[in-house]
């Protein structure tokens, strides 16, 4: 059994860090980082009186914290027409400004100094200087081919005196720009070393270490999210599966009695009915349902009412908690059901055929006795693997069923953390998972060789 | 596709249920066919922020607009046009991303299931030069066109290389492969191990939930229709291909294809002329089973405002509208009764067909 578990781990690990790694090498890839959205949004607002400059530097600064300013992999093998330092420009609209640069003219080198003396320029300017070459500057930034990109610089040279344009050098970075200008260099490709410098290499090595790294948002554990997340799905999750279960097998052995016929031709209709119900309809309906002031107030709608939980005993505190998590649970009990009840109900009819379930009605056993010790335990060893299997459906029920609710799980975390393109989380809650699924893997193993003695005679 | 047809013929004249979910299923796809033709008098983004929260059935008299039939929503959108908009464009992603995923589906399953393990022999050498070709293929023929598409650049430049991605990647393998021959490891023949394959990358991507895997994903990718279809095909084909490997291992032991493969027949020819046709039932059950899945998969997104943009019409938008104001219970009830029957009425035909097809084995 030791080496059976033993082996399952050994195959499952590079299952998860092939995983992990290609969401976290995707999520790298596309444009559009965290916070970047932050930068071009807030103009001098009421309350922020940064100018851009400093929030250029403060998203500078936290670029460096977080690692995101360093090369994406161990090396990196790119066109030869872009700069090798293209990772390191801030913010993102500078960076494609840079690359179109050095990709129309096909050479990086001048095009990176010409970038260069164009933004010391830029800085160097006063504010009525800036009035008079802001034309030609934001020609510059969007110009299409040589000939614009000349007229706007010597559009530059006649507005200032030569004195101001000396020592930044930027006419002459153009020049030297379009006089080198060269078609094909694109298609060679060049090859750069980043070594133990790169952002897969901190993440993977912290992984390793048991470090998930900080959330984006607030700068905390990405552990220390997930762990306060992590209990109310779990509840959830765990209570829910039970009733689900156990309401299933007591479905499933109604119907599987003689006299069950009644029970089969209501049951198996109106199951197949509720399993054509999307989850986020059924639980929108229960909740416009009973937990509605226009037809019945049988539940709290939102959240999990924290606000007075302190000063109570345990036992308020559970009703409380009961209160808010009832109608959550009915939903995913609800949706589960369908599909539960019918994979029991197969096995439980399947068994029903047997030699010794005919031996044991024969015998004169009571039919409360033959269901239960003589037909469920062989009925259950299918029914194992399913409901291993059946785990991560329930994971993406409380997806859904924790945003509607509005309860803080993890569920919710996800969807706030995709919404906000906070990867460090999203990357916690994918790692998470995965090992729930390989451990519900091993759990339905162990619990096949419990329910069946041949198995662990033979395992053994 | 003759018997398929008989079976149907055969369901519709003997059950009622059968009937009833095939009409209602041609119903709707004639009136999302015909939509641009009906008169309707509103359009499904149209605001009408004078009658916003209408009641389904409410007469008003008061101004002199058409009637909102089944009610509005919080931004006075017509629920009516809406729902009938909404069943267009469930089916138009539903359809080509669960077509295209079965067709993926199916052929990667039928190549493991035939192939197994040990049969397809492939030159050790080939396969290394190979593998070694997909490196100026993936630059010449993947990146550099990426970024010329970012770029804006002319069509010569694509073609350019294009032209360069095929030539160095055949020459890479031309060059490489009498190389490799020469060493003694590369130089023996091995089969290659189809199925072992699959069936590992299936296990890859299904060891993460699909629905988060949709978000996660979601989360990367820009919120287009085509990237979201991306998505779903990427996260759908892995039912089919376990579904065409276990008909195939199944066929390839029946007599008749024992006697096909002992007359000689090409692989090929086995493939497509015997195996083909009794593949095609079970995975055409899984198509409608897989689309109506996908209908709530869309609806499950879009409710949730993932991975679409706000302005795409379907059901899951219009229930969503429901969370800022519980008493329009409309908003709920009615696209979500029309969801609920489609998937309702899918899954009953499916049943029925897989039902009479197991029946006959």
């Amino acid at each position: 059994m030791a080496n059976f578990v033993f082996r399952r781990l050994l195959l499952a690990i590079p299952t998860i860090w092939f995983i992990a790694s290609a969401i976290f090498i995707l999520s790298k890839l596309m444009p559009g980082a965290f916070g970047s959205a932050y930068l071009a949004q807030q103009e001098a607002g009421y309350y922020s009186r940064s100018d851009a400059a400093s929030r250029d530097h403060s998203y500078r600064q936290f670029l460096k914290i977080t690692g995101q300013d360093l090369p994406l992999f161990y090396f990196s093998v790119t066109s030869a027409a872009l700069p090798d330092t293209l990772h390191r420009v801030f913010p993102e609209r500078d960076r494609a400004f840079l690359k179109k640069l050095s990709w129309q003219y096909g050479d990086p080198e001048a095009a990176t100094l010409f970038f260069r003396s164009l933004k010391t320029f830029e800085a160097s300017l006063s504010e009525s200087e800036r009035q008079k070459v802001q034309e030609h500057l934001i020609r510059i930034y969007s110009h299409k081919d040589a000939a614009e990109l000349q007229q706007a610089t010597t559009g530059i040279a006649t507005q200032l005196s030569a004195t101001r344009l000396s020592h930044s050098q930027m006419l002459e970075n153009s020049e030297r720009l379009l006089s080198q200008s060269q078609g094909y260099t694109y298609l060679l490709p060049s090859l750069q070393w980043h070594g133990t410098q790169s952002q897969y290499h901190r993440w993977l090595s912290g992984l390793l270490q048991g470090s998930l790294g900080t959330s984006l948002r607030d700068g905390r554990p990405v552990a220390t999210v997930l762990g306060e997340a992590i209990g109310n799905t779990w509840w959830l999750l765990l209570v829910s599966m039970l009733f689900a279960t156990l309401l299933a097998m007591e479905l499933a052995i109604l119907m599987v009695r003689r006299s069950g016929r009644i029970w089969r031709s209501t049951f198996l209709p109106s199951l197949f009915l509720l399993d054509s119900v999307p989850l986020f309809v059924l639980a929108m309906l229960l909740l416009v349902l009973l937990a509605n002031p226009a037809f019945l107030q049988l539940f709290p709608v939102y959240g999990m009412g924290y606000y007075n939980s302190f000063d109570q005993s345990w036992v308020a505190q559970l009703s409380q908690w009961l209160q808010f998590m009832a109608l959550p649970m009915l939903c995913l009990v609800l949706a589960n059901l369908p599909y539960l009840t019918n994979q029991f109900y197969q096995a439980l009819a399947a068994v029903a055929g047997q030699d010794y379930i005919r031996t044991a009605r024969a015998k004169g056993l009571s039919e409360h006795r033959v269901i239960r010790r003589h037909m469920l335990r062989n009925a259950l060893l299918p029914v194992i693997t399913l409901l291993s299997d059946f785990l991560p459906a329930l994971v993406a029920g409380a997806v859904i069923i924790e945003t509607i609710f509005a309860i803080p799980g993890v569920g919710r975390l996800l969807i706030d953390a995709v919404l906000a393109r906070d990867y460090p989380v999203i990357m916690g809650i994918v790692v998470k998972v995965a090992i729930f699924r390989l451990l519900s893997h091993l759990l339905s193993d162990l619990l096949y060789a419990l329910a069946d003695p041949r198995i662990r005679s033979h395992a053994a | 596709m003759k018997n398929l047809w008989h079976i149907a013929r055969a369901l519709w004249q003997t059950t009622p249920a059968f009937r009833l979910a095939l009409l209602y299923l041609v119903l709707l796809a004639a009136v999302a066919l015909a939509l641009p033709w009906l008169p309707l008098a509103y359009g499904p983004n149209e605001l009408d922020l004078e009658q916003i929260y209408q009641a389904p059935f409410g007469w008003n008299t008061e101004t002199d607009k058409s009637q909102h039939w089944l009610g509005t929503d919080g931004l006075g959108r017509d629920v009516l046009s809406n729902v009938l908009y909404g069943a267009r464009t469930a089916f138009a992603i539903s359809l080509p991303v669960m077509t295209l995923a079965s067709l993926i589906g199916l052929t990667l399953g039928a190549m493991a299931g035939l192939y197994g393990n040990r049969r397809l022999y492939l030159s050790r050498a080939l396969v290394a030069a190979l593998l070694f070709a997909l490196l100026p293929f993936a630059y010449y023929g993947l990146y550099l066109p990426t970024l010329l598409f970012s770029q804006g650049a002319d069509y010569a430049d694509f073609f350019l290389t294009g032209i360069a991605a095929v030539i160095f990647s055949l020459l890479v393998v031309v060059t490489l492969t009498p190389l490799f021959k020469r060493l003694t490891f590369l130089h023996k023949k091995t089969p290659f191990p189809t199925d072992e394959l699959l069936l590992r990358l299936i296990e890859v991507q299904t060891s993460i939930p699909r629905l988060v895997l949709i978000l996660v994903l979601a989360a990367i990718v820009p919120p287009t229709l085509l990237a979201l279809s991306i998505l779903l095909v990427l996260t759908f084909w892995t039912g089919t291909a376990r579904l065409a490997r276990a008909e195939m291992l199944r066929i390839r032991e029946l007599p008749f294809f024992e006697a096909a493969t002992s007359l000689g027949y090409t692989q090929r020819r086995l493939l497509f002329r015997h195996a083909l046709p009794h593949l095609l039932g079970p995975v055409l059950v899984a198509f409608s089973f897989g689309l109506a899945g996908l209908l709530m998969l869309e609806s499950t997104l879009s409710f949730l405002n993932i991975g679409v943009s706000t302005d795409l019409v379907s059901w899951g938008r219009m229930i969503a509208g429901i969370r800022t104001n519980t008493a329009a219970w409309w908003l709920v009830a009615i696209p979500g009764a029309i969801l609920s029957l489609t998937v309702l009425a899918l899954q009953t035909v499916s049943y029925y067909v897989l039902r009479s097809l197991q029946y006959k084995k």
